[in-house]
């Protein structure tokens, strides 16, 4: 482990204050002996970076799937006071509301397994990659009303059943969204990306469930074994980047003129209660439901294509829950033996409220709210349910996903796009991109074991295990 | 060429090496591009770009973002930049064809451009930045 850093228990480590210069409270993360092998010094270096925010409460936070990002690491979590404490696009990234939402089906695996016309068919109806349009134009007082709405626009539109909204992290919809907020630049993006998937590491899998370890939890989620889903994972494309970019460039001259000093300058921010940080996150939000209303469209255009090819209804089809792992949102946590209002920062984080907690459907509230953690093309991806011990220990959040141990550089060096989707192919892995460099970037190899990154959640009680799903069919960005 | 991709796990890091502040903010451009597009790219039309920043490296970061919203909104991938900087002000010709999904889906999104570790360092040698793109 990196030198100043301080055990604390088997899986918790501390960056004292000090670690840098101006930290206001200690830095904490959570990981496993193996996967600290692959720390990088630069993200703890960011992790502490958070530590020197104002307002700061308790920790500055990071997750077993930390990894260097910008701003805050990848994996990081900071909540902030709403008086002294300070919003910052660096704590929420470019891709707003970054997510993944998991459908289920009637279908069983021989149904589906080596069936390249299905995939063929999905990848047809879901624009994916570099410079991809949405046949689907929302422009003007509609676009404004997809960015008030959220996934209840889509709904509303046809593009779903009421029920989906129920099982969106907030209902698919943060309130204190302001399209106002939102530069014409950013509405611009917007237009003819509803719908799309964008490329990198986002997706569309058809998956298998593998394995239950929590049948009473599986159960009340709508998942058993053996049991064929769907797995979406983006963002709020063009629209949200668009965001970050024109209010980081605003946050900037705030962080001079509140006279706030920070270490890095993607960190930029604004007291959350200034003109600028209410109106970055009134933009933000904005974002987020257009994220949530476009992978409503996706799961829309995903259902039609499954009911036509094996005739299966739309309604048997529902959605086990939508996450948003990219966001910064205004939450009651218990601080100092007080329920306070806080602006909660996860990124590349994903929400874990435990039993009994606010904004989780009625009749998952003695279990908690599903957390989905995406794997990558050939490993597995797991559902989870919130705890108690994440709603004391980290301000109700969780991991994301596995976390890259290999650059883009060193993935291209070693790996070729035709070799991976062999590989993947001989394992019955169906793989469909609209590029093959895509496929060596985002090769299984590239990542960690995304079961030892929920291992060390599960084991410290973050998130409780659930299910493990197997990727049978990819389509890639 | 005079831009070399640099290890970092999560995103894009491109190092540049220029003997002047504009080549140094054309081959920003063009490893932009690149990281998107691939390195097939024409120059058959023409588009200005004028910036305004508060210092050296925003302009460049402001430059850049501008890029990327005229490439993504008017579907035009670049080719060239012919940059000109007076202070912090700066005016671009840029040369580039229409987006073509055949030629040029051939790299990932750049979703936008990073502050972190941005700054410009000049020497004897010339101009140097390191920049991270979030793919």
């Amino acid at each position: 482990m990196l030198q100043g850093v301080k055990r604390i228990d088997t899986y918790e480590w501390e960056v004292p204050i000090g670690f840098v210069a101006g930290m206001r409270v200690p830095a904490c993360f959570f990981l496993s002996e193996s996967l600290s092998e692959s720390l990088e010094p630069g993200a703890i270096q960011q992790l502490a970076n958070v530590a020197t925010m104002p307002g700061i409460i308790k920790n500055s936070l990071a997750m077993p799937d930390i990894h260097w990002g910008y701003g805050f690491p990848i994996g990081g979590v900071a909540a902030f006071d709403l008086t002294e404490g300070v919003i910052s696009p660096g704590g929420v990234g470019f891709d707003i509301n970054c997510g993944v939402r998991l459908i289920t089906t009637p279908l069983a695996q021989k149904e589906v397994t080596g069936r390249h016309d299905v995939i063929e068919r999905l990848f047809h109806a879901v624009p994916t990659g570099v410079g991809a349009k949405s046949a689907l134009r929302v422009t003007g007082q509609e676009l404004d009303t997809m960015m008030v709405k959220g996934a209840r626009w889509a709904v509303d539109a046809g593009y779903g059943e009421p029920n989906d909204i129920v099982r969106c992290e907030d209902g698919g919809c943060m309130k204190e969204a302001n399209p106002h907020q939102v530069s014409s630049k950013a509405k611009q993006r917007g237009v003819p990306q509803g719908g799309t998937l964008g490329s990198g590491n986002h997706f569309l899998e058809l998956q298998i469930v593998r394995e239950i370890f929590d049948e009473k939890a599986a159960n009340a989620f709508g998942l058993s074994k053996d049991q064929v889903c769907c797995m979406i994972h983006c963002g709020s494309r063009g629209l949200g980047h668009q965001v970050c970019t024109d209010h980081l460039r605003v946050l900037e001259g705030a962080t001079r003129k509140y006279q706030i000093k920070i270490p890095d300058r993607q960190l930029a921010c604004a007291p959350v209660s200034s003109p600028e940080g209410k109106a970055y996150f009134a933009a933000m939000a904005a974002s987020a439901n257009y994220a949530w209303a476009n992978r409503q469209l996706i799961t829309h255009a995903t259902r039609l294509v499954l009911k036509k090819m094996f005739s299966v209804d739309y309604d048997e089809m529902p959605l086990v829950y939508d996450v948003a792992h990219n966001v910064a949102k205004i939450e009651e946590h218990l601080v100092d033996g007080k329920m306070v209002k806080v602006c909660v920062h996860r990124k590349g984080a994903t929400r874990s409220f435990g039993p009994r907690t606010a904004d989780i459907p009625q009749n998952l509230s003695s279990v908690g709210q599903p957390v989905i953690i995406p794997g990558s093309m050939g490993t597995p991806s797991f559902v989870l349910r919130g705890t108690s011990k994440a709603m004391e220990r980290t301000f109700g959040s969780t991991c994301h996903g596995a976390g890259r141990v290999m650059s883009r550089t060193q993935a291209k060096k070693r790996l070729s796009g035709k070799e991976v989707i062999a590989n993947l192919a001989r394992r019955g892995i169906l793989v469909k991109s609209p590029n093959e460099n895509t496929i060596a970037d985002e090769a299984p190899e590239v990542y960690k074991s995304s079961q030892e990154v929920v291992q060390v959640v599960h084991e410290v009680g973050l998130s409780l295990l659930v299910a493990r799903l197997e990727p049978l069919a990819v389509i890639k960005g | 060429m005079s831009f070399v991709e640099i290890s970092h796990t999560a995103d894009v890091k491109i190092q540049i090496r220029a003997p002047t502040l504009e080549a140094l903010f054309s081959d920003a451009c063009d490893a932009l591009m690149q990281v998107i597009y691939g390195t097939s790219r024409k120059g058959i039309l023409k588009k200005d770009i004028a910036i305004t920043s508060q210092d050296i490296d925003s302009l460049l970061l402001d430059f850049l973002s501008e890029v990327l919203f005229v490439s993504e909104v008017e579907a035009i991938v670049f080719s060239k930049a012919d940059v000109h900087i007076d202070g912090t002000n700066l005016y671009a010709e840029l040369e580039g064809e229409p987006f073509n999904r055949q030629k040029h889906a051939k790299g990932t999104e750049v979703k936008g451009i990073s502050y972190s570790g941005l700054l410009i360092r000049h020497d004897a040698n010339g101009f140097m930045v390191e920049i991270l793109f979030d793919v």
